[in-house]
């Protein structure tokens, strides 16, 4: 399971925002390279990556995670040199606050604010906005900034990869590299293994899942799935003094299926199919308590011809920040799900 | 420049929280023991670094450089294994969520600063006030208690890294980037050269409004104070007249608490010797060590040296190496220049 592990800390650790996820892409081909000859793929135009065991005669089942990450993109470079940049991705202002961001190129800086000694009393209550905020790179002019970014050019956050407490890992991006890892990982073990599969299996890295104006529309109307399967992060509030209703779910207690969030009203029977796989084989998994976030089913689900669609997602606290918090049993029940599920070859 | 860096790097890579500062004695002793005759704490945790001058009848001169760095307290530590905590001096709330801390228990300890999820907030888009904030530590239970206690000292993390144009940045530049110029420059000054016998304080509890470096100069009795500390770098947001410009060089203050004399002789000494150095105007004192350093002992003649800080008291304090250097070279100065020409 470590090495399932150590490839969510590579991925993680990728830059990848919305718009400009290609060294995402590059990993994950990398990873994959030795297996390439067992497996069928291709990249298709919106920038998905595509990789398909074929068996023609058995339902087809697209397994989903999305490559990008939330971000900013630089939307002016001011006479100081300081950039002012939008957000890519639903970010909450005040996890942007004093965080340190790095370009497509490299090039570190820090989204800073005013000190608090020279805030007003009203100033120090309220959160930044975003429009009082700006990326400070260094450069005192604008002419200078210019030699290290353009406008349009893409941040993300810098965070490392920490395992911490008991089981948990801290890093920027494990929404949605851990659907990357574990799909990436289960590719893997079916190729290593030669597993029988009972389904015509797709797995899709997908792009623009941030935004909204997925990627995975596109990689399922060209594949015209029966069933589909997302691997997500769900934010939770899973924290200290949330009333128990709001909590949505908890880390550590397994996987977490939805029935419905704002998105999508989930295929009933595919969900429960994916709850009594878990039973069978003893997985840990939950059932998400609260209506809210949504994902890439449902551009899958209405979709092509339209699909069934189930989600498994990983509890995550403190979503779209630098620090997003998630459990390693989590990470590793989804995993053991989406094994059983495509060795299980249930059909409806 | 890569030796004043690797010092405020070192500096940098153990923050010591306002009342803690002489946990890393054994680091600044390391660091700076070739150079200096004596190095020691007092009762309250200043670190007094001596350099004497081998002269008879050498004059002291005083620097201060504040070790403390902002940081939290443990208050309370709950059953899910999440903490609350209390500021130990001018922490911004508006900074915290999200942020991420080492918890100084029996063995350091890792936590993240809970961002309440939108769902959880409602209608209250306010910044949490500082009794509200949480830090998850990742413990399930309060198993987390065998390893942390109320009263625990928490830093919040913001480790060095280097942007652009030689500017640093890191959460503790406030006021680590002085204290590396200090350093630096008394490293850097032969004994032979030096006018006086020289006390670095790298003082405790500036930022809780304790200033104990008091007690460090009632026991030395110095001629001449320095105080150096960071001050607010100009932005477009902040006014002229309570900022300085970044890579301009160090400021000296021209206030009622500081001597003029002193203050002026300061600034001819740098435009004659080419380090660049700016001017600003505190009337009403100048809100570092040097207010309380100015009722204390028998007094002296004072001044204040400051660098340009971007973003004070945040994770992402900036300040540019330049700058740091000219301070440097600045103090060295100082210390070479016979009190009758100050």
């Amino acid at each position: 399971m470590n090495e399932l592990f150590d490839l969510l800390k590579k991925l993680s650790l990728e830059f990848g925002p919305t718009g400009y996820h290609k060294p995402v892409y590059n990993a994950i081909k990398e990873e994959l390279k030795d297996y390439s000859h067992k497996f069928e793929s291709y990249t298709d135009k919106a920038g998905a990556y595509i990789v398909r065991f074929a068996n023609e005669d058995k339902p087809k089942l697209m397994v989903s995670a999305h490559m990008d990450e939330v971000g900013f993109m630089v939307t002016e470079i001011c006479d100081n040199g300081r950039l002012r940049f939008g957000n890519v991705g639903g970010i909450d202002p005040i996890v942007m606050s004093s965080k340190r961001v790095i370009s497509e190129n490299g090039i570190k800086g820090a989204i800073i604010s005013k000190p608090i000694h020279l805030q007003s009393a009203e100033e120090r209550k309220a959160v930044t906005k975003p429009s009082d905020m700006y990326i400070d790179i260094g450069c005192d002019t604008k002419e200078d900034a210019e030699k290290y970014v353009m406008l349009g050019d893409l941040f993300t956050f810098i965070s490392d990869y920490t395992e911490f407490g008991d089981g948990f890992i801290k890093g920027k991006a494990l929404d949605d590299r851990i659907g990357c890892a574990i799909m990436c990982h289960t590719i893997k073990e079916i190729c290593r293994n030669d597993l029988e599969l009972n389904y015509d299996l797709y797995f899709a890295f997908t792009t623009r899942e941030e935004i909204g104006y997925s990627g995975a529309f596109l990689a399922a109307e060209q594949i015209q799935p029966e069933y589909g399967f997302i691997i997500e992060s769900t934010a939770v509030g899973d924290i200290h003094g949330a009333p128990s209703e709001k909590r949505v779910s908890t880390l550590g207690n397994g996987g977490t299926v939805s029935f419905a969030d704002r998105g999508t009203i989930y295929d009933r029977s595919f969900t429960n199919h994916i709850m009594d796989v878990c039973k069978k084989n003893e997985i840990k998994y939950q059932i998400k308590q609260y209506v809210s976030g949504g994902n890439d089913s449902s551009c899958i689900q209405k979709s092509a011809y339209g699909t069934k669609v189930a989600v498994m997602s990983c509890p995550s606290r403190y979503i779209h920040s630098a620090s997003n918090v998630v459990h390693r049993d989590d990470i590793e029940s989804i995993y053991r799900v989406l094994m059983c599920l495509i060795n299980t070859g249930y059909r409806m | 420049m890569e030796e004043i860096k690797k010092i405020l790097k070192t500096l940098c890579d153990c923050p010591t929280v306002s009342s803690s500062e002489t946990t890393e004695f054994k680091k600044i002793n390391e660091l700076c023991a070739p150079y200096f005759d004596l190095i020691e704490c007092d009762n309250v945790g200043n670190i007094i670094l001596t350099k004497l001058s081998g002269k008879d009848d050498a004059k002291k001169l005083y620097i201060d450089a504040h070790f403390d760095v902002i940081g939290l307290m443990v208050n309370k530590i709950h059953k899910n294994g999440f903490l609350s905590v209390c500021n130990i001096g001018g922490v911004d709330a508006r900074i915290l969520p999200s942020s991420e801390v080492t918890i100084h228990g029996k063995k350091d300890i890792y936590g993240v600063v809970v961002s309440t999820p939108p769902h959880l907030k409602g209608d209250d888009k306010s910044v949490p006030k500082i009794d509200k904030i949480l830090i998850d530590t990742g413990f399930k239970d309060d198993t987390v208690k065998d390893f942390v206690s109320i009263g625990d000292l928490i830093t919040v993390k913001g480790e060095y890294m280097e942007t652009q144009n030689g500017y640093i940045v890191s959460s503790y530049l406030d006021n680590r980037s002085c204290g590396a110029a200090c350093i630096h420059a008394l490293m850097n000054t032969e004994r032979k050269d030096l006018e006086y016998d020289v006390y670095l304080a790298i003082s405790a509890c500036e930022e809780t409004g304790k200033m104990l470096s008091r007690t460090a100069l009632f026991n030395i009795e110095p001629d001449i104070v320095i105080t150096t500390d960071v001050n607010f770098a100009r932005e477009p947001d902040i006014e002229k007249r309570h900022s300085i410009e970044c890579r301009k060089g160090p400021s000296v203050d021209i206030s009622t608490l500081t001597d003029r004399d002193l203050s002026r002789s300061i600034i001819r000494l740098a435009k004659e010797n080419g380090i660049p150095c700016q001017v600003v105007v505190e009337p009403m004192g100048t809100g570092t060590n040097n207010d309380a350093l100015a009722i204390t002992g028998k007094g002296a003649r004072y001044a204040v040296l400051s660098l340009p800080l971007k973003s004070m008291h945040t994770t992402c304090e900036s300040v540019n190496l330049e700058d740091v250097l000219s301070l440097s070279k600045l103090l060295s100065l100082i210390a070479k220049t016979k009190e009758s020409q100050l």
